[in-house]
């Protein structure tokens, strides 16, 4: 959580969707794959937010909140708030290590520096075989295209539509220079022909599930005793822009699990990920969108977009029945 | 004195011996090269040694968990060269189909022990000139212990026909661990990757491969060359041996040194170099190897073993001839036969190049590579062929008998560092994230400043103190 605890934390109504949709499938998951009994590993921040939610929605006894830096632990001990819950301060990575789990395990890989996006993947990768079959494995990546680095301006051309600068011919274009970037950073787990349309802001999500499905689908081949479901993916922003996803690790004949998971609302794969965009709105925005067929009519103006392309009203649509309602509460 | 008698002792081969064998020499996304590789020969044929128009030829290729197809539209089989050869397990001697081409299949076993490697029924369907048949390969017959000719069938139906000369080559009961890697996602991008670096020229020149339905890019193997006479450019070296053109070039590559770099993940995990640095060797233009970085071409035997800080290093060599069997490749044709002479003699060349480059990397190696960008300012990306094409016009390239050697290091065309300090050392250390961000908060009042430069800053701070001390 290193960053995370560093950034500012403003309200986050997406990344908090992104969660009711991960508790939603868990709760879809609970009955057959009794869920109580698992063990559920995570980095909780200092409020351990997360681990309050899933002991509440699903009765998880087990839980493990994981933590590297030294002043975030002891205050995560201060903070906890269920007593069953073990705070470790450890790396995860560390933590797997030396861990040989005795229950299938729900893990959350929430990764959010950009730095080694690589191992991050490789690491989540690596997990599919070595976790209890019926766990359930998700991973958190940064999708901030920026991320890559930023060259010098004058290093660079620019081309838009077919209008291009005078040294096109010799200068990369930011794009063209992200993937080189892109590129070096993943060896060879780059998929092959992804091009530089793949590194603006609103594709750059994309092309990282495709890294991490990609990978999921190398060590896979290694494993005649399990499968894997994608269960659910996708991509948010409140400032830096994430990539979510899910899968479930499922017994190799298992098509019980599958259909399960096909019939959910909000089921998705990495090729076709959420996109969680919505603005912060008050209290009577919400409303007005909730209770009116044609909000933007009444409302007479625009919600602010944010660069990955989608239209806010349809998102909030899509997914008001999990959006989270911020007040003010005085203490 | 022993006598003949009525006896006789079996010696003709087993199909299983046949089967089981020649595929183990191979890997799966091996054998679907090959495949392509006959594809490629069937282009070269049709035009009997005349240059070879890619661009009018396609081959589609399919993997599925259930199925594997190819098809192409590169001449078909002639049907006495199927009724002959085609088919057989080897290559007769008697078969001088290719002396005018630069083909390089040689041993007559590509397309068989592609189809055994990946499953145990087959369908040859292939159209020369008007006259369209088909050779199924059942496991009926892989199964018989006779060596029984294969069936040629003829078309009876439209659906049977095929649109234009080309062959196309269906297998179906896949093996179950091919299966397996067919269905799976990244299988699929290691062999789009292989065809998109094997066949790199090709699809250069372009030739259209589609694998599942989606075009198969280049992935473009260059060195940087400036056209200017008196600026950086790559080693270079041209020449016949034993009938085969060697030609060999080795330089920078555009790829981001990662030496320079602190925003990189740091130790081992962090060395992730490109695929295209190392070296590339291509053999009548099929890239056999691509960015080989170990003792094969030379790392580790008289220079130092490959190491990321000669990532932005790339060499290339060309073999090419019109004797395929004059080319230093195995049966494989994805590896080298090292023993040749032609090998040996250009190894010492390879190596001769690799030393200019390692000594640059050397040099430059405490120094941003911002320093040497302005050398390189007019350079740009360049295949082989246009790297010896510019440089063959500089003076110094040229030599007496002939052959075309470029020393940029004895040209004098390399930079060196403004202030090169053989002196300089590298200081690393680790310390908590929390500790730098505390110090980085003080020195520049924004706590995540790179590690590197709070480390950096810290050392400046004191340098500045044990000089006023000393004075």
């Amino acid at each position: 959580m290193s960053a995370g605890s560093s950034l500012p934390y403003k309200l986050r109504p997406n990344k908090a969707v992104d969660r009711e949709l991960f508790l939603s499938l868990l709760m879809r998951l609970a009955p057959s794959f009794v869920l109580e009994k698992y063990h559920y590993v995570g980095l909780g921040g200092p409020f351990l937010e997360d681990f309050r939610l899933v002991h509440a929605r699903l009765g998880i006894e087990k839980m493990t909140c994981i933590e590297v830096e030294e002043e975030v632990h002891k205050r995560q001990l201060f903070n906890r708030p269920i007593a069953s819950i073990e705070c470790i301060h450890s790396s995860l990575e560390d933590y797997l290590d030396q861990t040989d789990f005795d229950s299938p395990a729900i893990v959350w890989f929430d990764f959010t520096e950009p730095k080694g996006i690589t191992s991050q993947i490789e690491r989540f990768a690596r997990t599919i075989g070595t976790v209890p079959i019926g766990s359930i494995l998700r991973v958190t990546l940064n999708a901030y295209p920026s991320s890559l680095g930023s060259p010098d301006p004058r290093e660079l051309s620019v081309e838009v539509d077919g209008d291009a600068s005078e040294d096109r011919s010799h200068k990369p274009t930011i794009q063209e220079w992200r993937l080189a970037r892109f590129k070096s950073r993943l060896g060879g787990l780059f998929p092959s022909g992804l091009s530089a349309e793949g590194m603006s802001t609103k594709n750059y999500g994309a092309s990282v599930l495709q890294v991490l499905k990609l990978a999921v689908d190398k060590e896979a081949l290694s494993f005649r005793d399990r499968q894997i479901f994608w269960a659910l993916a996708t991509h948010y922003s409140d400032g830096q822009p994430m990539v979510t996803a899910t899968l479930v690790v499922c017994q190799t004949d298992d098509e019980t699990t599958k259909d399960l998971i096909k019939g959910w609302e909000f089921y998705s794969t990495t090729d076709d990920p959420h996109r969680l965009d919505l603005p912060a709105i008050s209290t009577l925005e919400r409303l007005t969108m909730e209770s009116t067929k044609e909000p933007e009519k009444k409302m007479g103006f625009d919600l602010p977009r944010s660069g990955m392309g989608g239209d806010p009203l349809t998102a909030f649509k899509k997914y008001y029945r999990i959006y989270p309602h911020f007040s003010r509460i005085e203490l | 004195m022993t006598k003949p008698s009525e006896d006789r002792a079996q010696a003709s081969p087993t199909k299983q011996f046949f089967v089981s064998m020649l595929t183990r020499d191979i890997s799966l996304a091996d054998a679907i090269l090959d495949l392509l590789d006959n594809c490629l020969d069937g282009a070269l044929r049709l035009v009997h040694g005349a240059q070879v128009d890619y661009s009018k030829h396609f081959v589609k290729i399919e993997i599925d968990g259930d199925h594997f197809s190819i098809a192409d539209n590169c001449g078909g089989i002639p049907r006495d060269v199927a009724k002959n050869y085609a088919f057989k397990m080897g290559r007769d001697s008697d078969d001088d189909r290719d002396s005018d081409a630069e083909t390089i299949g040689m041993y007559g076993v590509g397309m068989k022990r592609a189809i055994f490697k990946m499953g145990r029924n087959a369908l040859v369907r292939t159209r020369h000139d008007e006259d369209t048949f088909e050779v199924p390969i059942t496991s009926e017959w892989l199964d018989a212990k006779n060596w029984d000719p294969l069936p040629i069938n003829e078309p009876s139906e439209a659906s049977e026909n095929l649109d234009e000369p080309g062959t196309t080559i269906l297998v179906r009961e896949l093996h179950e661990g091919v299966a397996r890697h067919f269905g799976n996602a990244a299988f699929e991008n290691e062999v789009r990757t292989a065809i998109a670096e094997h066949f790199t020229m090709f699809l250069q020149w372009g030739l259209k491969v589609e694998l599942n339905g989606e075009p198969v890019l280049p992935v473009r193997v260059e060195v940087l060359v400036s056209e200017d006479e008196d600026s950086p450019a790559p080693y270079v070296f041209q020449k016949t041996i034993d009938d085969v053109l060697v030609s060999i070039t080795v330089g920078l590559n555009t790829s981001k040194s990662s030496g320079d770099d602190n925003e990189d993940d740091a130790g081992f995990e962090g060395d992730r170099s490109s695929s295209t640095s190392g070296w590339t060797v291509l053999c009548n233009d099929r890239a056999v190897i691509v960015g080989d970085k170990n003792r094969l071409t030379g790392w580790g035997d008289g220079i130092p073993l490959y190491h990321p800080q000669f990532s932005i290093v790339t060499g290339i060599i060309e073999f090419r001839s019109h004797r395929a069997d004059k080319l230093p490749v195995t049966t494989t044709k994805r590896a080298l036969d090292t023993s040749s002479n032609v090998w040996l003699e250009s190894l010492v060349k390879m190596k001769e190049g690799m030393r200019i480059w390692i000594s640059y990397t050397n040099q430059w190696k405490n120094h941003p590579r911002a320093d040497q960008s302005r050398y390189w300012a007019d350079a740009r990306p360049m295949p082989l062929g246009k790297v010896i094409a510019a440089i063959e016009s500089r003076k110094l390239a040229k030599k007496p008998d002939g052959h075309i050697e470029f020393n940029p290091l004895k040209a004098k065309v390399l930079p060196v560092p403004d202030e090169k300090k053989p002196s300089s050392r590298r200081i690393v250390f680790s310390r908590p994230i929390e500790e730098v961000r505390l110090v980085s908060k003080m020195l520049f009042d924004d706590q995540e400043e790179k590690p590197g430069i709070v480390g950096e800053v810290c050392f400046e701070m004191q340098l500045v103190k044990a000089r006023k001390q000393g004075d």
